[in-house]
């Protein structure tokens, strides 16, 4: 049996007036880091919440490292950002971080200990001022936001849940983000982050796992996801001068499925049956002088549009999972 | 509540409990509640003290119909009653002119010429009524000493009209009595004066009753502030609800105690150095009875049993958990101060019902209502701590009330866990009732 840090099997958790999520199973293999995308509304907080025993499923089995999570102390390995946060606004920073900390079974020693390294490593304590010492409101949103990323991190977790994580980061903190969610990968933890952000994920992610309106779409590794959808997208690059007398070939239904106009190139999703041979023939015969011809992989963002379709996406985009 | 992590309850416990003691307003009250208790009972004693007569009481007109000199009895007695005061203004009349001699006192009063007046006719002689209108007749201790001295003086007349010698009739009717009380318990007479009791009574009454609004509030707040700031989803992916619930109403409950304590030590401390100090100095070096005064006012405090005491702290911590839990149902349910204060008033009712039952009992503390209303759930924990100051229950009464709300307590406890499991991840507008009673329903 392979080693899973989650395996969760036919999950099902419905409301009064609506399924939240139904019949889903998925497998998170230990020391990957996984994503777990869908548009807004698709099951993916509710089914985060289920892994970490904020509610309780309909039906189904959860397993963490291969225990029922359940199981007394289970929860505790598993470290969780939420994607909605706050912390105690009245509180002193270093109290917030050992309350939390103490929550999931660390020693208050140890975690003063663990507190003091990760403050000056996000540079909250520093030689001029100790952040450390101040109350959360006195903070401002960047300094909160890492303060709950060390609560998070503190119990030094095995598996890490991260809800939204790059929602409202700027690029500094979200390479930071990054940096820190690859070092934790190379201790052997796992990571699993839910988002709407394709290209976060593509980058970042060994295995994903689409979910929309409560339903699984697909799963796997980033490699075989994409391997399985095919190369059925040419990039093409005619120069701008010669675009007008490409137009009737990328008008061809028979050939040409879509075309995205990617302003420097033609992104093409060929036509079902169409060789990509063929359409470089059509456009060799034009005259056009050919920049680029390149059989792409589709995007993690194309597979997810092709998936869960154009609505799903919109509402993805505007917010919340 | 199978769903209690002793550890990670103390993790709560600790952090409730620190956070608030260690806040410089819990210093600050612990501090200065004494003092301010020891002013709201002390100063309206002194103040009734004062007021128990206006000194200028007989300066009023007595409109005389009796025919029988009534009047001026009336008018000597008040004059030896009040020394310094304006004779009265004795005013004999006919029977037929009363109304047109009252229309002149009233404008006489209404001038300020006069404090009011008093009518005497042959219903007074008979010892039935008298009447008095004036500007004092709202004041309780002006119109009882009005009322004993033309009580006596209506009996001092009526022996005359017997036959009796007036000097007689003046030794006879001169009483001025005190009444001495003391309270009877089960094992005979008990330390403390009735007075006392009532006091202490009120006192314990009026603190249980504050307690449980002022830290059921403060618990209230502090889940709708996990709530609002959305701590609560961190709290509870390490903690379940029903840990979490219980951790926060002991914590919470533990401050109150600390509290009250604190607040028993100094006051204990204060009447036993602080006052007997004040005493001395106010009544000036050498006096007698400074320092004995104090140990008068420790003497007139009722006893307390060590068994009604631990029962009066059962019914403060049943009674706490009863209400904080359904003050945390309450911030679970609400995102706004707007909402919470509507949401909590039908727990304030019942808070407030109790508070409000509290005089009648205070008089008449063994009434079938007083009986009902210290064992009913919601009014008993405040109620009956009272009402065991006040005269001795019997022990089954007391056993039987706290059973009830210790029963109460726990169905509060399970219908607030389930409305708290779901409604601290719930955002959104205030939940109706049939949206409340799917959650209880719903949380498994």
């Amino acid at each position: 049996m392979p080693d899973y840090a989650i395996d969760i099997r036919n999950v099902g958790k419905r409301y009064a007036a609506h399924v939240a999520v139904r019949d889903l199973s998925l497998q998170v293999p230990r020391g990957s880091v996984y994503g777990l995308l869908g548009p807004n509304g698709a099951g993916k907080t509710t089914t985060i919440r289920m892994i970490l025993n904020i509610i309780v499923p309909d039906t189904g089995t959860i397993s963490l490292f291969g225990q029922p999570h359940l199981t007394s102390g289970a929860t505790d390995r598993i470290g969780y950002l939420p994607e909605e946060r706050g912390l105690y606004k009245k509180m002193q920073v270093r109290r917030v971080l050992r309350f939390l900390a103490e929550l999931k079974g660390v020693p208050g020693k140890v975690a003063e200990q663990r507190i003091e390294e990760w403050l000056e490593r996000f540079q909250l304590k520093t030689p001029e001022k100790d952040w450390g010492l101040a109350k959360i409101d006195e903070l401002s949103r960047g300094m909160q936001q890492k303060v709950q990323f060390i609560g998070t991190l503190l119990h030094d977790p095995d598996l890490v849940i991260l809800d939204e994580p790059f929602s409202g980061l700027d690029p500094i903190n979200a390479q930071a983000l990054k940096d820190t969610i690859v070092e934790l990968k190379a201790r052997g933890k796992t990571v699993i982050f839910s988002t709407h952000l394709m290209d976060n994920a593509e980058r970042l992610c060994d295995a994903v796992c689409i979910i929309a309106h409560g339903d699984k779409v697909l799963d796997g590794m980033v490699s075989d996801v994409k391997a399985s959808a095919g190369t059925r997208t040419v990039a093409l690059d005619v120069g701008g001068e010669h675009r007008a007398s490409i137009a009737a070939i990328l008008a061809d239904r028979a050939l040409v499925g879509r075309v995205d106009d990617q302003n420097r190139f033609y992104e093409i999703e060929l036509a079902a049956g169409a060789d990509p041979q063929q359409l470089l023939r059509r456009v060799y015969e034009t005259g056009a002088p050919i920049h680029r011809f390149e059989l792409m992989q589709p995007s993690l963002h194309q597979i997810f549009l092709e998936k869960v379709g154009a609505t799903g996406v919109e509402e993805g985009m505007s917010g919340q999972g | 509540m199978a769903r209690v992590d002793m550890r990670k309850l103390g993790v709560v416990f600790k952090r409730e409990y620190l956070e608030r003691v260690r806040s410089k307003w819990f210093l600050i009250v612990t501090l200065l509640g004494p003092v301010f208790f020891g002013t709201i009972t002390v100063l309206p004693t002194v103040i009734a003290a004062r007021t128990q007569s206006s000194t200028d009481m007989a300066n009023i007109a007595i409109i005389d119909a009796s025919g029988m000199g009534m009047g001026d009895r009336i008018a000597a007695a008040l004059k030896q009653a009040y020394p310094l005061s304006p004779n009265a203004d004795v005013r004999a009349v006919a029977a037929d002119a009363v109304p047109r001699e009252e229309d002149r006192a009233l404008l006489q009063v209404q001038h300020k010429e006069l404090r009011g007046y008093l009518v005497l006719d042959s219903s007074t002689v008979a010892g039935r009524s008298a009447h008095y209108a004036g500007r004092n007749a709202g004041s309780l201790g002006d119109v009882g000493a009005l009322g004993a001295i033309v009580r006596q003086q209506v009996l001092a007349q009526r022996l005359t009209n017997e036959g009796l010698d007036a000097n007689r009739v003046a030794r006879l009717t001169g009483v001025r009595l005190d009444l001495v009380t003391e309270k009877v318990g089960d094992q005979g007479r008990e330390k403390g004066s009735g007075l006392g009791a009532v006091a202490v009574g009120y006192l314990i009454a009026f603190l249980l009753y504050m307690m449980i609004i002022i830290y059921g509030q403060m618990i209230l707040r502090g889940v709708m502030e996990e709530k609002t700031t959305r701590v609560a989803e961190v709290v509870v992916s390490s903690v379940s609800t029903d840990t979490l619930l219980a951790g926060k109403v002991l914590g919470v409950g533990a401050v109150a105690l600390t509290q009250v304590l604190a607040w028993l030590g100094l006051s204990f401390a204060m009447a036993t150095y602080l006052v007997p100090m004040l005493l001395t100095r106010l009544a000036g070096p050498g006096a007698a009875g400074g320092p004995t005064s104090a140990a008068a006012v420790m003497a007139a405090l009722p006893s307390l049993s060590l068994g009604s005491g631990l029962a009066m702290l059962g019914f403060f911590l049943l009674g706490f958990i009863f209400y904080s839990s359904l003050f945390a149902a309450v911030g679970a349910m609400v995102n706004s101060q707007e909402d919470a204060q509507q949401a909590a008033m039908p727990v304030m009712l019942l808070l407030v019902s109790s508070i409000v039952f509290m005089t009648p009992i205070l008089t008449q503390p063994n009434s079938s209502f007083a009986r009902v209303m210290t064992v009913i759930p919601f009014s008993a924990p405040i109620l009956m701590p009272m009402r065991m100051i006040l005269v001795s229950v019997p022990w089954y009464e007391v056993a039987g009330s706290l059973v009830g709300v210790g029963l109460a307590a726990l169905v509060a406890i399970w219908l607030s866990a389930r409305i708290y499991r779901v409604g601290l991840l719930m955002y959104g507008k205030r939940p109706s009732f049939a949206e409340l009673a799917r959650w209880v329903r719903y949380a498994g």
